[in-house]
């Protein structure tokens, strides 16, 4: 009965035969290729590829402290990822991972500065975290709210949220009244003071100097909770079957708006708790443009993870260690950092590229 | 010589062998009917006659040469022509501008396509105004439009894949004058279906296929329809009579007497009362006016009517899907007007939506996952799901209401139509507490194994004392069904008559607005 529909009959056999190994070898024979290419760029430049090479292993993984700050990096990378999967499982696509984290990190920072610092317990920081990752959730509900309750598309808010989220980090690093630290001497840069140092995320080896903190056990709670959620809860299989077909979710009686505002809210809040990890972790102090690019890095993450946990780990290290090695590269041996950044777009389209490639050998 | 010849094709997608060695000839100027159930490879047939697929094995020949389709871009070039069952036109854009589409070259001229379009109007008795948009016209209207963008290029051979499952009585009507008039210009034409009634009416030959394979091809002169339905189903349908009937359109069988229907037919308490219920669209035109209604503990009513006067309105009020405007809806003594879905289905009322693929379950989603949609928190401890227990849950309900699929965990869309709206029915009339079942068109598209099924469902249900109210748009399946049947014009029931008294007359006057009773 089952197999009187050809179609499907098709997909279930390419799903077994073809489709796992390619998903896994896709993005391995994608990253090598953009690899190469990087390399004959750098080739053009002028610059010596052997050299560059090294510098670039070397940022990546050359000491323990590099090894630390790449999965740093990475940390706040997975967290906008797991975000942008929590909404994209409810259908929704969160493309605002950067103004969530703009939100959090500077909300984060303001607690940090303000109150927080003399907690007991840890609350010195877990206060700031919450408060960031609040910040986000509001950031990123607000959308949620928005789709539900007027049907704006949740791409455009999100994305138009982020350019209002940005610009507010710039106004409260300028202004004395809000974040901005007291100018000191002439070279005071437009910048929020340093955090106290109880609110500074503890970190994990303090002895080897491995500035490794504890938000990759964050990350990896959020990571076992995302995939718990999304792929064995009551409340995935809804956000689930919401994204799928809201009426028919509807007339199965359920509240079809709450679980939109809610996928959103909490995709928001992943991202602005990944802004207060890398505030209260590494930056220490908030500047216009603490979030360069993460958010848009996050959202690349969750785009190459199709939507698993674990792919948005491999993914968060891959990007997490390819934005240390090339600033690396760029320090040292004098090659673009622009360069890393053109492998990481070139793996995203040869990954995305090749998804149509084998969809449509299964689909055929 | 036969326009199309067919021989040894074959086709497989993947294990699965949709076609097996299938040899047919194609006349010129005949209609050539294709038969079977649903999945018996008509649909495939097509698509290779139009390159959509390419055959495994075999060969083809159109006009005497060689035909191997390498795209339907080619098969167009050929002259063959296909109508899909889903549409391709661009809804936002008008009848004229979808004509040109594909078809223009760098420099638009409107002007001859009205040209054409009136001949194609004078020849075949298409008329449509080329300026209306697409999004502005029924179903049947929209056909015509993929129709006259077929006939434009003056082609050989047309291919409509079950075009009048969608269609009103009327629009059947014309829809098969003009497969004749085609035919008679010396083009010919391949009719897919599985209602018996138009193959009578239209086909030279008709060809049954059964699991990829052709059982038979016979010349419709003198053909016996009964061994028509034999080969197709490959076994006698039991309750032949009524259900048969009703499942295949026969022309000029007798309605079904009550006594087929074999239940209580004294109703007991009202169970839905709905009274004067109106519901304005948003443009507040009002699509149901003033409806009032009362459906009886152990009772069928059936609601019969031309599409679009209102029956899809009462359906998504009495879903939760919509506010009605005015009036009230009370099922065993809660009222449920404007309530919420949840808060309808607590009140005792099961669903089967008459949009079977919007509404009624997601197919993306599993069996077992659509079979217990609104009911996801009964399987999980602390928020996560029992995946094994929903299983077990799901293969016992699968058993009860004969469900096939080989395991709950498929997804909804690989089963066939007919066992999705089991699995449908089996959500709802599984429901705890439940007084009355709504089950709007629930045998569109089926196959008559199943729409036998969902009959025998239907009357079980009432048989326990349900109150059923079936909407639908075949009046077979209201006589053969219905122990009332009450019917709706513009909005409001214009009459109503009981059961024995069944007529096709009567009941096909108050549809179009004649009322006297």
């Amino acid at each position: 009965m089952v197999m009187k529909n050809p179609k499907l009959a098709r997909v279930a056999q390419g799903a077994r035969l073809e489709f796992v190994p390619l998903q896994v070898l896709v993005p391995v024979v994608a990253t090598l290729i953009a690899l190469g290419i990087g390399l004959l760029i750098i080739a053009a430049t002028g610059a010596s590829v052997l050299e560059a090479i090294e510098a670039f292993w070397d940022g990546m993984a050359g000491s323990d402290f590099n090894i630390g700050a790449s999965i740093n990096r990475a940390i706040s990378l997975a967290l906008v990822g797991l975000g942008f999967i929590f909404a994209s499982r409810a259908n929704l696509t969160n493309v605002g991972g950067e103004g969530q984290i703009a939100m959090g990190g500077m909300f984060a920072t303001a607690a940090a500065l303000h109150g927080a610092g003399g907690l007991p317990l840890g609350l010195a920081f877990i206060v700031p975290l919450a408060v960031g990752t609040v910040a986000g959730a509001v950031w990123g509900g607000l959308a949620g709210f928005l789709k539900a309750a007027r049907g704006t598309n949740e791409v455009i808010s999100t994305l138009l949220l982020s350019f209002i989220a940005l610009p507010l980090v710039y106004w409260s690093v300028e202004s004395f009244h809000l974040l901005r630290k007291p100018i000191s001497d002439v070279s005071s840069l437009p910048e929020s003071a340093e955090i106290p140092d109880t609110t500074k995320l503890p970190l994990l080896f303090p002895d080897n100097g491995s500035p490794l903190h504890i938000g990759l056990l964050i990350a990896a709670i959020a990571v076992v909770v995302v995939w718990l959620v999304l792929k064995h809860s009551t409340l995935g299989l809804r956000l689930r079957a919401v994204g799928l077909n809201t009426t028919a979710s509807r007339r199965a009686g359920m509240r079809t708006s709450f679980y939109v505002i809610l996928a959103m809210t909490v995709s928001g809040g992943l991202g602005g708790l990944g802004g207060a990890i890398m505030i209260l972790g590494q930056q220490f102090y908030l500047t216009s443009d603490f979030s360069s690019g993460y958010g848009f890095d996050g959202l690349v993450v969750g785009l190459l993870s199709r939507g698993s946990a674990v792919g948005v780990v491999i993914g968060a290290l891959l990007f997490g260690f390819l934005r240390s090695g090339s600033i690396n590269m760029e320090i040292s041996a004098h090659v673009p950092s622009a360069v890393v950044l053109i492998c990481q777009g070139l793996i995203v389209i040869v990954i995305a590229g090749s998804a149509i490639l084998t969809n449509r050998k299964v689909t055929r | 010589m036969a326009l199309l010849e067919l021989s040894g094709l074959t086709k497989r997608f993947g294990a699965f062998i949709a076609l097996d060695d299938i040899s047919l000839l194609i006349e010129r100027g005949e209609v050539h009917c294709l038969l079977g159930e649903n999945g018996a490879g008509k649909s495939t047939l097509c698509n290779l006659v139009f390159g959509v697929h390419r055959p495994d094995g075999g060969t083809m020949t159109l006009g005497g040469e060689p035909f191997d389709p390498r795209g339907p871009a080619e098969a167009l070039q050929r002259g063959v022509v296909m109508v899909h069952q889903h549409f391709s036109l661009v809804p936002t854009m008008s009848v004229a501008e979808n004509l040109m589409l594909g078809r223009a070259s760098a420099v638009l001229k409107p002007q001859d396509i009205m040209v054409r379009m009136e001949q194609l109007a004078a020849e075949y008795g298409l008329e449509i105004d080329p300026e209306a948009r697409i999004d502005e016209l029924s179903v049947g209207e929209r056909q015509r439009v993929e129709i006259i963008k077929c006939l434009l290029g003056d082609p050989q051979l047309l291919v409509l894949d079950e075009p009048t499952a969608v269609l009103q009585p009327d629009e059947i009507d014309a829809l098969l004058a003009i497969c004749r008039q085609v035919a008679l210009r010396g083009k010919s034409v391949i009719l897919v279906t599985h209602k018996l009634g138009e193959i009578s009416r239209v086909a030279d030959r008709t060809t049954v296929l059964r699991q990829g394979r052709i059982i038979e091809t016979v010349a419709m002169d003198g053909a016996d329809i009964r061994s028509l339905v034999r080969s197709m189903v490959g076994r006698d349908v039991q309750s032949a009579g009524s259900v048969l009937a009703a499942a295949v359109d026969v022309e000029g069988k007798t309605p079904a007497k009550p006594s087929d229907a074999a239940g209580p037919v004294s109703p007991g308490e009202a169970v839905l009362q709905i009274s004067d219920l109106v519901y304005r669209d948003p443009h507040g035109v009002p699509r149901l006016d003033g409806l009032s209604l009362t459906v009886g503990t152990g009772e069928i009513v059936g609601i019969a009517g031309v599409e679009g006067n209102g029956q899809t309105e009462l359906g998504l009020i009495l879903a939760g899907l919509a506010s009605p405007s005015a009036g009230a809806i009370v099922v065993g003594g809660t009222p449920v007007a404007g309530c919420t879905p949840q808060e309808i289905t607590d009140a005792g009322v099961g669903i089967v939506p008459e949009d079977r693929h919007a509404v009624a379950c997601i197919r993306e989603l599993s069996v077992a996952e659509n079979l217990f949609l609104g009911a996801i928190g009964k399987f999980s401890r602390f928020g996560l799901l029992d995946k094994s227990a929903r299983r077990k849950a799901a293969e016992a309900m699968m058993r009860d209401f004969d469900v096939r699929a080989s395991s709950p965990d498929v997804s909804m869309a690989s089963l066939s139509g007919g066992n999705q709206q089991k699995a449908v029915l089996a959500r709802e009339l599984s429901l705890d507490p439940l007084v009355f079942l709504l089950a709007a068109q629930p045998t569109r598209g089926l196959d008559v194994g199943a729409i036998e099924a969902v009959y025998n469902r239907i009357r079980a249900a009432r048989d326990d004392g349900l109150g059923v109210l079936l909407i639908s748009s075949e009046l077979e399946e209201l006589m053969a069904v219905s122990d009332r049947i009450a019917v709706i014009y513009r909005g409001k029931l214009v009459g109503e008559l009981a059961a024995g008294s069944f007529s096709r007359e009567a009941i096909g006057a108050m549809m179009s607005g004649h009322a006297h009773v």
